[in-house]
């Protein structure tokens, strides 16, 4: 049996509502509009991934710049529950790693993950993700409230 | 200069040619100019009056053209320039018939005119004066013999008179001299239209040999196959056409047409045959559709199911969110709903235990998306069952599975809309709109629906997002012919009781009708030129009966149905205070309540006035830049407030209802329409007429036994009528057959009227000419109208023939009246015995009570029945309100047909004009429904608070909308006024049609 079809789209004014949905249902968290505003002038940076012509991830991410250095930080990455092991989610985090490749002056990706969230812990140290920090009391509202800090520098030659 | 002298000098005869080609070029300054030199020596000279005229015309100067033609043709009438110019102003007004008067007129001077005849041709034919056609194609043929047009169009003028020997004779000839390229398309379509011909008038022999002696010559391969395996189906010669269908199958697998007639070119009977068919076939083309899909249809048990368990399990892998749509049609037939269902629920088992559709097949992947589909299908079949809590319930599983897929708001949006729902409807599809804003069709959907729950501003408001900027929503989609926006705006607006807005788009629907027959003008010169003779033919029998279509016919049942409400109870302008309750108020209150109210309508109505005057101004700055007016006369402004208050309603009622009576006689309507309009008309053989012709349609339908009741009341309360003696006025002494008076319309009481020059009595006096039989007053009217052109007369006097006619005719001798009176009697008793004789064959009886008794004791149980035999009763004797509101809203267990759309109906009569029923009795009859229906809006008290939404501004626009429903069937409530002796006369006029089809109807 042949398996569904997987592709990436942007992120418009005309569907950045699915986006909402979707990271609604995904993520404890919610975003506020300025988010999905900045969102909308991310170009690359934001994606929708698509299973066989519907929406069942997302991913936005942003150029972090301190202490004069330029980071690429993954502000959301997620797939709905009944598409996840598709592949999907590695579609959008390549998708992120091709952009930071091509960008000579990012040398740096890091993330924030709930600490109980071993799936994510998992997928990301599978693509060379370390845990550099643990931040106790990132996340307001939630539990555990504590968060990892994942890191990925990229060497280039 | 003498005006019978109007030949001009060589030097203006030099500048009189320059305006014709500034005209040819449309340097229309230019052209003025020149005119204005002519003029100034030679003022009197008609033809360059008339070519200024006309360039004028092309300025937007209607009225100065008007004139100045006029009188150049006054000054030359034997010059075919100026009644040619004249015949082109008339095309340009789109007043047809003139020109064609005025073209004849021309070539009366000029007989071998191309231009002229050419012009005249395409008049003919856009009129379809198909005799004049073929004369005047004769006249061009044998002028211009080596012209291809000449050819065509004589033989296409044979063709549309069904003289097909003329047409195939004319036609091969021209054949024979047409060159042959290699790949000519236009000796192609030559070759197919003369094939059509052949095909039409039934020489199949010769066209199957035709089309295979060419064969070669046809550019369309299918086409060519197709005739041909058609052409051997209709010869009986199966095993050949076979063949041609096997070659267009393996071309195109997916017309179910090809794989219809294979079957019939295979002489198959029984189903396993068939089945076999498609068999070897979905073997064959294992991606098509359509052989995996028409078996569906044919098998049934055991071995349908072995046919779906691969279709659906294919379909719900690769996820079709149509499927239900795809498979719908197999609801009607017994056993295969109840099938799909078990199906479907053994899946959804499945994939809750193994995550496989089949848990036996280890081999395949495990598809995500599955289960999904399945939910949706499910939702979607209990919805058609109207399960719509089971439905529901599903498709929120479906939802909380994949909330991004966006045609699962849209099923909401149905299942709900299904259930009466009508706002939750809205707020679902409205959900699927924000997900996908770049998507028009769920756009669409969503301003439908919210038309349907009577939100007119938030649905102009979705489809602006559509629509061109800087015009409002509503004239973009008018001008893009929307017509089911405009259909369902106006039933919108006549739920809320806004007659005149309802009324302006079933015009504006109708004048798309009208525009596109006018369109077709363009396509007598281009398709000629261009060949695609087979299209245009097409294209003509299309135009023909342009106004069967749905849309059409939606907008004129609603207009005539409202038209026959404003009859019965016309707008007074005072109706809107009803609203505030001015009873209670002191006689100060009131004074004052009534001059705030005058002032509020005063500004309103200035602030109308100068919305109008800037519309004007913005259209005439228009018209200066653009020269398209020529071919778009301005059309008479569409006023709600004037529509609502028509001078005549029923006429209004009788223009929307004819194309129906010529188009759609198939349509029970049309005729319950024709007879509630007669009704009022007062015409007993007219709606004796309908009444027969909708018995022929579906003698069973409840709707038409009211009309029964109805028409049978009317028998016996005012027939026979009595004589009345006419009141003689000098017109109608001189007229030799009285006119019937309702077809002279509102210009009758008063005969000044006739002098007036709007548009609207000029369209009436020319219905009354139409309308009368008697030839002799027509030449006479036609006479005197073209005098009147040639002596200059003035719109005003065109318009006054009628009158005119009336008073030069000799006054008749004084009429005898008993005479007229025992005549009056004599065909009174022959149409009441016509109608109890026609009326006893129909329903066995002339008593209407007894009918309505007997259709209760029948069909006791059945909703719609009874709601009929209650209006029915209503009618007979008011006194029986209450027996008659307690049959109609009688709705337990028992009875049958207790579907929304019934109760919705029950509803409406209860709230309407003719059972009007006290709020007790229809909130009793709400609560009752609600029972049965939980969701539907219309039969709660209140509107649900807890109702969630994304547009808040609308829904309390919805919830206000809704609340002031008051839809309401049109029917009779009051009896048509008394009789005059000018009905008889039409009456008579229309006895032998009515004894000519009661004749046929005895001996059929």
């Amino acid at each position: 049996m042949k398996r569904g079809r997987i592709e990436l789209g942007d992120v418009t004014p005309h569907n950045i509502k699915q986006l909402k949905l979707l990271n609604q249902v995904v993520f404890p968290v919610s975003y506020n509009d300025k988010f999905y505003k900045d969102v909308l002038e991310a170009g690359e940076l934001a994606k929708l991934a698509y299973y066989n012509d519907v929406v069942v991830g997302g991913v936005c991410c942003r150029i972090d710049v301190s202490e004069g250095q330029r980071r690429l930080y993954i502000m959301t990455l997620g797939c709905l529950a009944p598409y996840r092991r598709l592949g999907i989610g590695t579609l959008m985090l390549q998708h992120v790693l091709n952009y930071v490749e091509k960008d000579a002056n990012i040398h740096c990706i890091f993330l924030h993950v709930q600490v109980s969230n071993d799936g994510a812990l998992d997928f990301y140290r599978n693509f060379g993700f370390e845990v550099v920090e643990t931040k106790e009391h990132y996340y307001k509202r939630i539990e555990p409230a504590d968060a990892h800090v994942l890191q990925k520098t990229i060497s280039k030659s | 200069m003498d005006p019978s002298n109007q030949v001009l000098p060589t030097k203006e005869n030099s500048l009189f040619k320059r305006i014709l080609k500034c005209y040819e070029q449309k340097q229309y300054k230019n052209g003025l100019k020149f005119a204005k030199q002519v003029l100034q020596n030679y003022p009197n000279h008609g033809e360059t009056q008339a070519m200024k005229g006309l360039t004028l015309n092309c300025l937007g100067r209607k009225e100065e053209a008007y004139q100045l033609v006029r009188q150049g043709l006054r000054n030359n009438l034997k010059s075919h320039v100026c009644w040619h110019v004249f015949g082109l102003l008339q095309r340009s007004d789109k007043k047809y018939d003139e020109a064609i008067k005025c073209y004849r007129n021309a070539l009366k001077w000029d007989k071998d005119n191309l231009q002229i005849l050419r012009d005249l041709s395409l008049l003919q034919i856009q009129m379809r004066d198909l005799e004049g056609y073929r004369e005047t194609r004769y006249k061009l043929f044998e002028l211009r013999p080596t012209h291809r047009a000449s050819w065509i169009g004589y033989a296409m003028s044979f063709h549309l008179l069904k003289d097909y020997s003329s047409a195939l004779k004319i036609l091969e000839e021209f054949r024979k001299t047409m060159q042959k390229n290699t790949y000519d398309y236009e000796y192609s379509e030559l070759l197919l239209y003369q094939n059509m011909v052949m095909r039409e008038a039934g020489l199949l022999e010769e066209a199957l040999e035709h089309i295979n002696t060419y064969k070669e010559s046809i550019c369309d391969k299918v086409t060519s196959l197709e005739i041909r395996g058609e052409l051997l189906l209709a010869l009986n010669r199966p095993t050949e056409a076979e063949k041609f269908y096997r070659v267009l199958i393996d071309r195109n697998h997916e017309n179910k047409d090809y794989y219809l007639k294979l079957e019939k070119a295979l002489e198959l009977s029984t189903v396993e045959q068939k089945l076999a068919l498609y068999k070897d076939y979905s073997l064959k083309f294992p991606r098509a559709h359509v052989p995996r899909r028409l078996p569906l249809n044919y098998a049934t048990g055991e071995v349908l199911e072995a046919l779906l368990e691969p279709y659906l399990q294919k379909c719900l892998l690769k996820g079709v969110p149509p499927l239900f749509t795809d498979l719908q049609s197999l609801y009607d037939q017994p056993g295969k709903a109840e099938l799909l269902e078990t199906l479907m629920y053994r899946y959804l088992h499945n994939l809750e235990t193994c995550g496989r559709l089949d848990p036996s097949d280890e081999s395949s992947d495990k598809e995500p998306a599955c289960i999904l589909f399945v939910l949706m299908y499910l939702a979607e079949h209990h919805s058609h069952l109207n399960n719509t809590e089971t439905a529901l319930k599903l498709l929120q599983r479906a939802l909380d599975h994949t909330p991004t897929l966006i045609e699962l708001y849209i099923i909401k949006g149905d299942i709900l809309k299904r259930a009466g729902d009508l706002l939750g409807a809205v707020d679902a599809v409205t959900e699927a709109q924000t997900l996908d804003t770049a998507d028009r069709y769920v756009n669409s959907k969503t301003a439908s629906f919210m038309l349907s729950a009577n939100l007119i501003q938030a649905a102009q408001d979705m489809c602006s997002k559509f629509t061109r900027e800087g015009v409002s929503a509503m004239e973009n989609l008018n001008e893009m012919q929307c017509m089911w926006f405009q259909n369902d705006c106006a039933h919108a607006y006549y739920r809320l009781g806004q007659y005149g807005m309802a009324l302006k788009m079933c015009h504006q629907v109708d004048r798309h009708f009208t525009e596109i027959i006018e369109d077709q003008f363009d396509f007598h010169t281009y398709c000629m030129r261009k060949m695609t003779l087979r299209s245009y033919v097409q294209l003509l029998r299309l135009e023909d009966v342009l106004r069967s279509n749905e849309f059409y016919w939606e907008a004129a049942i609603l207009a005539i149905t409202i038209y026959l409400r404003l009859h019965d109870k016309p707008i007074t302008d005072v109706t809107f205070e009803n609203d505030i309750n001015t009873v209670d108020m002191s006689p100060a209150e009131l004074k004052k309540y009534r001059a705030r109210q005058r002032k509020n309508r005063k500004a309103e109505e200035r602030k109308q006035e100068e919305k109008r005057k800037e519309e004007k101004k913005a259209e005439q700055k228009k018209k200066q830049s653009g020269q398209d007016d020529l071919e778009n006369p301005p059309q008479e402004e569409l006023i709600p407030h004037k529509l609502e208050r028509p001078a005549d309603p029923i006429n209004e009622a009788l223009n929307f209802l004819r194309p129906l009576q010529a188009l759609l006689p198939q349509r029970l309507h049309t005729h319950l329409l024709a007879f509630s309009i007669h009704l009022r008309r007062n015409k007993p053989l007219l709606m004796l007429q309908s009444l027969k012709r909708a018995w022929s349609v579906d003698r069973d339908h409840p709707e038409l036994h009211t009309s029964f009741v109805q028409f049978l009341k009317y028998c016996k309360d005012s027939l026979p009528r009595k004589y009345q003696a006419p009141v003689v006025t000098p017109a109608e002494s001189a007229t030799p057959v009285p006119l019937p008076s309702n077809e002279q319309g509102s210009n009758k009481p008063n005969p000044t009227n006739h002098h007036h020059p709007s548009n609207k009595h000029i369209k009436n006096s020319k219905d009354n000419k139409n309308n009368n039989k008697d030839k002799n007053q027509r030449k006479n009217h036609h006479h005197n109208h073209q005098n009147n052109i040639a002596s200059n007369n003035t719109e005003n006097c065109k318009t006054d023939t009628n009158a005119s006619t009336e008073i030069i005719a000799p006054t008749k001798p004084s009429i005898n009246l008993e005479e007229e009176e025992a005549n009056f009697d004599a065909q009174e008793a022959v149409v009441v015995a016509i109608i109890h004789e026609v009326m006893t064959s129909l329903v066995g009886t002339v008593d209407p009570v007894k009918l309505n008794e007997d259709f209760l004791n029948k069909n006791n149980e059945s909703l719609p029945h009874r709601l009929q035999a209650a209006r029915s009763m209503m009618f007979l004797d008011s006194v029986q309100k209450q027996r008659a509101i307690g049959i109609a809203t009688e709705i337990g267990d028992h009875i049958k047909g207790r579907n929304l759309e019934n109760l919705q109906t029950v509803l409406e009569w209860l709230e309407g004009l003719e059972c009007e029923a006290s709020p007790e009795e229809i909130l009793r009859f709400k609560s009752q429904s609600q029972k049965l229906f939980p969701r539907a809006q219309i039969f709660m008290s209140e509107l649900p608070q807890s109702h969630t939404t994304t547009v808040t501004t609308t829904t309390a626009d919805g919830a206000a909308a809704l609340a002031t429903t008051t839809a309401v069937s049109g029917v009779i409530t009051s009896v048509a006024p008394s009789i005059t002796d000018d009905e008889i006369t039409a009456n008579c006029q229309q006895y032998d049609e009515v004894i000519v089809n009661h004749v046929n109807h005895v001996d059929g």
